[in-house]
């Protein structure tokens, strides 16, 4: 795999592993031009429908779809912000309740568009990248997500 | 001719299945009449179609290599 093919890996399997997120932190630091990280983590919440809980939440995507949609949603962000640079990982498969399921890194030299790119990068990815979550509940049925 | 057709999330739950293969279709119009026909209660749920992964808002012909996907509401994040 090229590195170039490596950069633009969205998708994780399973949860985002919280030192992942440290270690591209710390990556970071050899460039001195960025003044201003923002970072943006989903956590899968334990909403309560029709008196059950929800345990986990199994995403499944249209891969071909949404790798374009992403590269488009990056491209636009570099387009319109002052970015340095910018990461957008989600999850796929099976993600548990208080675990992380999307991350996005948005490094400027100044807050204001890495806190305006990452707001506009999130709303972008929940309309726009064809990925569906089904929330297991706690008596083993589930529902499909709906974004709100 | 043969058209393949893949569905995500409670669409696929309706169809019962994730692919599905339907004859005799030439469009995206006589595509949803068929659905239709064959499982009426895709008529009251919301979603959209993607051909060769570009959503269409409009009929448009199909052929044997079109990549047909039934995609409901996103619910990433």
């Amino acid at each position: 795999m090229s590195s170039q093919k490596k950069k633009n890996k969205v998708f994780i399997e399973g949860a985002i592993n919280p030192v992942f997120i440290a270690d591209s932190i710390a990556k970071h630091s050899s460039k001195t031009g960025i003044g201003a990280h923002t970072i943006f983590l989903g956590q899968v919440r334990n909403d309560v429908i029709d008196g059950k809980t929800v345990q986990a939440i199994e995403y499944s995507a249209y891969n071909e779809m949404a790798e374009k949609e992403f590269h488009k949603i990056r491209e636009d962000a570099f387009a319109k912000y002052e970015l340095t640079c910018m990461h957008i990982y989600h999850s796929l498969g099976k993600v548990k309740a208080g675990e992380i399921n999307m991350y996005v890194f948005v490094s400027s030299r100044h807050r204001n568009d890495a806190f305006s790119a990452c707001r506009e990068i999130i709303e972008q990815i929940k309309t726009n990248v064809p990925i569906w979550g089904k929330e297991i509940l706690d008596d083993d049925t589930y529902v499909w997500k709906q974004n709100l | 001719m043969k058209i393949k057709v893949i569905a995500f999330g409670y669409i696929a739950d309706i169809l019962g299945k994730d692919v599905l293969e339907l004859e005799g279709i030439s469009n995206t119009d006589m595509l949803k009449s068929k659905l239709y026909a064959k499982y009426p209660n895709l008529k009251r749920r919301e979603y959209k179609i993607a051909v060769n992964q570009q959503i269409i808002s409009e009929d448009i012909s199909l052929d044997e290599n079109s990549e047909v996907v039934l995609l409901p509401p996103f619910a990433g994040g």
